[in-house]
């Protein structure tokens, strides 16, 4: 039976679903393709900062310059921007958190976090589009105003800026401002309702909109830990059921029923399937075996290769270390090697895991399988060391 | 004494900071940091807790040119269940040492525990060239380290870690690329490895 306050939110987003339909239809871009700044002092300092921090940024060694996976990303932001594509320059920054971002000058950051929390290229183009719909709207220089106006000028740049980016102030500091950098509701609500017109204009699916914030909700509630802090994307961009269901009301009233057919993404899928290692283990060094576990259901459900998926699994088990899950790893193991791609290290990792029920045997038979399939490794001289007889 | 001391310290600290505990130099030779004993050399500082981040109080942390460019860093008698470093921060989900655990679980748990140094997104750890070294009368390993950070220098390490008595001891040394890595890592692997109980 429904609670009165879920009564009460049903019909508040059943409304807000025609009042959203309205206010969409009025929403315009506030800034053609190619926009430069205007002569306005602030404006220009803005991006001047701006610059700097890219070019900054454009030498960190936690970007990703595989081209298939900048090629991907860039392909999305093109298609998502449209006529103003060339106004991009899109990032990929190795980092497991859920974010995007997106500066006055177009300097657009896209986590490695956001590619493995996906399900769909659609979702990632929904955050795309958002953050696209905030630039348009000009919302990143309303928000330098606030914020400028609310603090000293001195400092503020080292302060304000780093997180304004989502590029990493020094830590504390970025924690300490973020409250005064969230866009406020109604500029959120115009990301949304603009972002969602323009995903569909490209010919993504809209229905992403808002399942991708169920999701982030799912990873939520999955978490053994949870965040007494959401992440820097919900910092800054409120997340709740609230949220997810106005948007859900609204694109099913703007657009109809979903598009996708369920089957998984080609492009997507291609992407983790060519690059999980690289994607994940960012992840798995979180130590939130929780978050990962949601992350590996989904991945199992869209069909990455079950070689990497079962031995992703293996490490998530074994280093969350609960009881049982030893078992949990050798089992998850042996079912990655059964399968036709299947990373070196789940040989060895199966291994250890024989050496720790005193089966030598079987431990030794997997180190040498480990080295067969990985001559160079770099641990050989530790397998080696178990593989001699007075290693027992 | 004490009465000429305080005015100088109090006048220093508002002049310039003085702290109460500052930096000492460590005297050459077997140096006992809980009940791990280690060979130093000369030259090293060893650094005040409060300047070191989610340490152990039973930790020691020692540097050549600064914290930010060199560390060596040892962490005694870990017990089961508990992590490498501590975090005010509950939601910090550190990741903790298990007595059981073998030469590849202390090798992740070292990275994830640096990862939670540099904070969590903001750097990407990794680790290398595991191989066993025998500490006194206790197998251990040793392994490599690198690690990318966001806004801050890159650095490489060297670890060292065994087990004894269901305790972890770990000891390793960060240094800035590629200067300051290359310009203590041959004294700071020799210490490493002369590490006993």
């Amino acid at each position: 039976m429904k609670t009165a306050a879920a009564i009460l939110l049903s019909i508040t987003v059943a409304l807000f679903a025609t009042d959203a339909r309205t206010a969409e239809e009025e929403l315009e871009h506030l800034i053609p393709p190619g926009y430069q700044p205007e002569e306005a002092a602030d404006e220009k300092g803005l991006w001047m900062e701006f610059e700097e921090m890219e070019i900054s940024l454009n030498k960190s060694a936690l970007l990703i310059r595989d081209p298939e996976l900048v090629n991907y990303v860039n392909g999305i932001v093109c298609k998502v921007a449209a006529d103003y594509c060339d106004d991009f320059r899109v990032y990929l920054v190795r980092n497991p958190g859920f974010n995007a971002s997106m500066t006055a000058t177009g300097m657009m950051q896209i986590w490695t976090g956001l590619i493995v929390r996906a399900t769909s290229t659609d979702e990632i183009a929904a955050v795309v589009g958002h953050e696209i719909a905030h630039y348009t709207r000009m919302h990143s220089l309303e928000r330098f105003r606030s914020l400028k106006s609310k603090m000293a000028t001195a400092g503020f740049f080292d302060l304000g800026l780093a997180v304004l980016t989502g590029i990493s102030a020094p830590i504390g500091q970025a924690t300490a401002i973020l409250s005064f950098l969230s866009f406020n509701r109604e500029q959120e609500t115009e990301a949304d309702l603009l972002g969602t017109r323009i995903l569909a204009e490209a010919g993504y699916d809209p229905h992403a909109a808002y399942e991708v914030w169920y999701k982030i909700l799912a990873e939520e509630e999955a978490a053994a830990v949870k965040r007494r802090k959401p992440g820097l994307f919900s910092q800054t961009h409120p997340n709740s059921i609230e949220r997810a269901e106005y948007l859900r009301n609204f694109v099913n009233d703007r657009y109809g029923p979903p598009y996708s057919d369920g089957t998984a993404d080609p492009e997507l899928l291609k992407i983790l399937n060519n690059h999980y290692e690289l994607l994940m283990e960012d992840q798995i060094d979180t130590n939130r075996f929780g978050r990962t576990e949601e992350i590996l259901r989904r991945h199992a459900e869209i069909g990455v290769e079950p070689g990497i998926l079962y031995y992703f699994h293996g490490e998530m088990y074994r280093q969350r270390g609960e009881d049982g899950d030893n078992r949990l790893a050798m089992e998850a193991y042996k079912k990655s090697i059964e399968q036709e791609k299947v990373p070196a290290e789940a040989y060895k990792n199966l291994g250890y895991l024989y050496l720790k029920t005193k089966d030598m045997a079987n431990a030794q038979a997997n180190f040498r399988n480990y080295l067969e399939a990985a001559p160079d490794a770099s641990d050989r001289a530790m397998i080696e060391f178990y593989l001699e007889d007075d290693a027992r | 004494m004490k009465t000429k001391a305080l005015p100088l310290c109090f006048a220093l600290a508002v002049l310039g900071g003085c702290s109460v505990s500052s930096f000492t130099l460590v005297t050459p030779g077997i140096v006992t940091i809980a009940d791990l004993n280690v060979q130093a050399g000369s030259g090293w500082n060893d650094a005040p807790i409060h300047q070191r981040r989610f340490a152990r109080t039973d930790s020691a942390a020692w540097t050549k040119d600064g914290l930010l460019l060199d560390r060596l860093v040892f962490i005694p008698a870990v017990p089961d269940g508990e992590p490498l470093l501590l975090s005010r921060e509950r939601t910090a989900a550190m990741p903790v040492f298990r007595a059981d655990m073998l030469p590849n679980e202390l090798e992740e748990l070292v990275e994830s525990s640096i990862v939670k140094f540099f904070g969590e997104g903001q750097a990407v750890v990794s680790t290398e060239n595991l191989r066993p070294h025998r500490f006194g009368e206790n197998r251990g390993v040793l392994f490599d380290l690198s690690a990318t950070v966001t806004e801050s220098p890159a650095y490489k390490g060297l670890v060292g870690a065994f087990v004894a008595n269901d305790k972890l001891y770990v000891m390793y040394y960060l240094g800035a690329t590629p200067h300051y890595y290359g310009k203590h890592v041959a004294e700071a692997e020799a210490i490493i490895k002369s590490a006993t109980i």
